[in-house]
């Protein structure tokens, strides 16, 4: 028999009440906040494309905007070193590089296996 | 161009220089340095015998040696040396007093075999190394501090005989009870430099010129709120505390009785020459403050004429040759108090002087006495010394003249010009100080009476002991300071021949009063006459003043030594003090003013400061312990905050931006 | 046009149900998963108002932020892998040694 999920109530919830009670203020904050009117953007023109050039902080753009080049690169850095940082606490302690993953052509694994044979 | 003066700082530095080897490698040295504490002072002697004749010449000095503290935009503290005729001549009393006590010492304390004599040549050398910096002390505080210097070497000389229980018990009461007028005195140093904004002595920007200039309106000081003439009557009577304390005036007189505790010659120099002196030499130095307030001179002069009475008529029943000797002092300081609160500077310094050589001689040969007499003080066990030691006995008996005041021995003519200058300034209109007149005169009668009744019991009559009969003899270095002040204790008032000069119309024999005179333009005598604000009134006329004056002083000294000559002048003298009745208990427990101070520490000062310390342990300390036991306490609460579950940080978070916002809309307006 | 209010109204209440979910749940993956929809409340509000100002500054903005937010992650599995090897849980409210 399949059980179906149940909402979990107790508790544990209560923190959650901060949670809605900041809603309660943003929403109070919002609606009487006054915004001017939304200026939209032309019909035929090309924002992805607009968007493209802005990162390279190229002028050919159908709707204004500003130069992001050096933001790109910064994101560029930030993901790498993100990658190498989440490698490395992902990688556990006393771990050799190259020991789980390795582009030999399953040579080592072939000779762990196959010892006693010769090449 | 190097003069004497370049020289005035080892006038004070050679003693300090004989302390730190005595103290260094005493006792490596013959005679446990005594013989470097007697160049040394012999030094200074010299040095301050040129610096008397320099100043004889009409030349002071005042410099500043060393500022040891810069202020910036404050007051600068300073070291500086101020040579007048007035410290020429305390330096001269001073450096010659000094030496005859280190030779006596040689007779009182090496050949008595004494032991700690390093220590003791050290405290002699610092003594007098302090009190010379004292007298050349060109500000205030710098006396001040020579001042304490001076109540420290009297502690630690008084305590000489640790051992025994008397000395120091009686070192801690002189201590203490000079400490509580120092209080005062220290508390006067800063109000001074609060006020003025310098505490030099001497020049045109020295306090007490400037004190004149504010009454005159032309200066403006800090007087905190006060008319200036009730400011500087209560700066003066604070820093006049300090004056009572060390030169043993009522009240605080009653460490000096019990500092007979002390070797002799240390008494010596403490009531001649260094600490008691201190205190009526602070007055005189800056008298020109004094002189500006009527009110602290009246204090001045009837505590002095108070104390003079008071003090000699507890020394007329006290048993012990160096108690008698201690009242007379305290008597003679009392003289000299009511002279400078009588507006008589010179008589007051022209006493200090005379006194010096008269009280160092009768100490000293008392010294010598108490030496012969295998160091037994009471008076009743002596008798008939006079044939035994005959230099003792007429350098003893000039002493006593000059101390009873009979012509023409030094006292004599100090002791007339103070009683004088009290009479006609009181006569001019001022009841405090004929009051006070009246009580210095009735002194003299005492005093007489106290002084010979100490010399017929101590050399005349018949030996009453064994040991009377068959003194220890004394030597050379005994017998020549003795010689030596006999002869200054009977001439050096002829320096000072006022009353003469007055009668017989001789001028020009007030040497005293010329000298004075030399100083510079601020610190001169006619410039203190000027400023006192009594003015004099005759009986009769001048001459007839003097000639009155002189012969009823004359007359009841006479009247006391005579007294004491039908009393005790007799082969077999018996004691007379049970026909005084009930005021020979008073007497002899110095109405009950040790007494009195024992119940006042005890019965008001100490629950005092019981409160205080229930105060500060309960008030203070719980306020401070509350603090933190409520920091700490609240501290172990708040931190368990920090639970370490990351939720709940992020409800923290979440619950303060709610907050902030709130808050910003609520204030922001926001939310209208 | 929707007036930005509409806008910014779904971006409060998505970061708010990513706040309930971090509040709420004791699942460190479930965090990164919170945390994942309050970033994305946020680029909407940066899409929104690049509509309300008519240029693409915002809509390029909310691009890095996705980027930001895969780095985000990467680092976030990270942590929670050493977590789980360090508490043998991935249970945010065991890992209570930082505190006093």
């Amino acid at each position: 028999m399949t059980t179906k999920p149940e909402l979990n109530l107790g508790s544990h919830l209560v923190p959650g009440l901060a949670a809605v009670a900041l809603f309660v203020v943003m929403a109070a904050t919002i609606l009487s906040a006054s915004f001017p009117d939304p200026q939209g953007f032309a019909g035929d023109a090309s924002i992805v494309a607009s968007i493209g050039y802005a990162m390279f902080n190229l002028e050919f753009g159908d709707i204004a905007g500003e130069s992001f080049l050096a933001a790109l690169i910064i994101i560029a850095i930030t993901l790498d070193v993100a990658l190498d940082g989440s490698i490395h606490l992902a990688r556990r302690e006393g771990d050799q590089g190259g020991s789980s993953l390795l582009a030999d052509g399953g040579r080592e694994l072939k000779q762990s296996l196959f010892e006693e044979d010769d090449d | 161009m190097v003069g004497i003066f370049d020289f005035a700082p080892a006038i004070v530095l050679l003693p300090f220089v004989s302390f730190l080897v005595a103290l260094a490698v005493g006792d490596r040295l013959p005679k446990g340095g005594a013989l470097a504490g007697i160049a040394a002072t012999a030094g200074s002697l010299l040095l301050a015998a040129a610096t008397f004749l320099t100043v004889a010449g009409g030349r002071t000095y005042d410099a500043t040696i060393y500022t040891w503290a810069e202020g910036i935009e404050a007051v600068d503290l300073t070291f500086g040396i101020l040579i007048d005729p007035l410290s020429a001549m305390m330096l001269l009393i001073v450096t010659l007093i000094a030496f005859l006590v280190h030779v006596f010492s040689l007779g009182y304390m090496n050949d008595e075999g004494e032991v700690g004599l390093p220590r003791y040549y050290a405290g002699l050398g610092l003594f007098t190394a302090s009190m010379l910096g004292f007298v050349v002390a060109d500000n205030l505080l710098m006396a001040f501090m020579f001042f304490e210097l001076v109540g420290l070497c009297s502690y630690l000389l008084i305590g000489f005989w640790f051992r025994e229980p008397g000395p120091p018990s009686a070192a801690k009461k002189a201590f203490l009870v000079t400490r509580f007028g120092d209080y005062f005195f220290l508390v006067g140093v800063v109000a001074v430099f609060a006020t003025f904004g310098t505490a030099a002595f001497s020049g045109s920007e020295s306090f007490p010129v400037l004190a004149e200039a504010a009454l005159h309106g032309e200066a403006t000081v800090n007087t905190f709120g006060f008319a200036p003439q009730t400011w500087f009557t209560i700066v003066g009577l604070l820093v006049l505390g300090g004056v009572v304390g060390k030169s043993a005036q009522f009240p605080l007189h009653t460490w000096l009785p019990d500092a007979m505790e002390g070797p002799t010659p240390v008494s010596a120099l403490i009531h001649a020459a260094t600490m008691v002196a201190a205190g009526v030499y602070l007055v005189a130095r800056m008298y020109g403050f004094y002189a500006l307030s009527p009110d602290a001179l009246a204090i001045i002069a009837l505590i002095g004429g108070f104390t003079a009475l008071f003090a000699a008529t507890m020394g007329v029943v006290k048993r012990e040759i160096k108690q008698v000797l201690a009242y007379s002092t305290i008597s003679q300081y009392g003289y000299m108090m009511l002279a400078l609160g009588g507006g008589g500077y010179v008589a007051a310094t022209f006493h200090l002087m005379t006194h010096a050589f008269f009280k160092a001689l009768l100490f000293l040969g008392a010294g010598s006495v108490i030496i012969a007499m295998h160091h037994n003080e009471d008076m009743w066990d002596m008798g008939g010394l006079k044939e035994k030691m005959p230099v003792t006995y007429y350098a003893f008996l000039s002493g006593s003249l000059a101390l009873a005041g009979i012509f023409p021995f030094s006292g004599f003519w100090s002791k007339d010009e103070v009683l004088y200058e009290t009479l006609i300034h009181g006569l001019g209109g001022s009841p405090v100080l004929l009051a006070a007149y009246a009580m210095g005169l009735l002194a003299v009668f005492f005093t007489g009476f106290y002084t010979f009744r100490m010399v017929f019991l101590t050399f005349h009559g018949e030996p009453r002991t064994q040991t009377a009969s068959d003194p220890h003899s004394v030597r050379w270095n005994v017998k020549g300071p003795l010689a030596v002040l006999g002869v200054l204790a009977a001439t050096t008032g002829l320096v000072n021949m006022v009353p003469v000069e007055k009668l017989l119309g001789i001028g020009g024999i007030d040497f005293l009063h010329q000298w004075l005179d030399m100083s510079t333009e601020s610190l001169n005598a006619h410039h203190y006459g000027e400023l006192i604000p009594y003015s004099s009134a005759y009986i009769g006329g001048e001459a007839t003043t003097v000639a009155i004056g002189a012969g009823v002083s004359l007359g009841l000294a006479l009247a006391g030594a005579g007294l004491a000559h039908l009393l005790y002048n007799v082969p077999e003298p018996v004691e007379h003090t049970d026909r005084l009745g009930g005021i020979k208990t008073l007497l002899y427990n110095n109405y009950y003013q040790d007494e009195y101070q024992v119940w006042l520490a005890n019965g008001v000062t100490r629950p005092v400061a019981r409160v205080a310390n229930k105060f500060d342990q309960g008030v203070v300390d719980g306020v401070v312990n509350g603090v933190s036991s409520v920091s700490l306490f609240s501290g172990s609460r708040v931190r368990r905050i920090q639970t370490g579950v990351v939720s709940n940080y992020a409800v923290l978070l979440t619950l303060g931006l709610t907050a902030l916002l709130l808050a910003f809309g609520l204030l922001g307006g926001w939310f209208v | 046009m929707v007036p930005p209010q509409y806008y910014l109204l779904l971006s409060a209440a998505l970061f708010c149900i990513g706040l309930f979910g971090i509040l709420t749940r004791r699942n460190a993956l479930l965090f990164l998963m919170s945390v994942e929809l309050m970033l994305n409340a946020a680029n909407i509000n940066l899409v929104a108002f690049s509509n309300v100002w008519g240029n693409v500054t915002g809509q390029t903005f909310g691009l890095f932020m996705m980027a930001l937010a895969a780095a985000e992650v990467a680092i976030g599995i990270g942590i929670i892998l050493v977590l789980y090897r360090n508490f043998d849980d991935v249970d945010v409210t065991k890992a209570t040694t930082m505190r006093w």
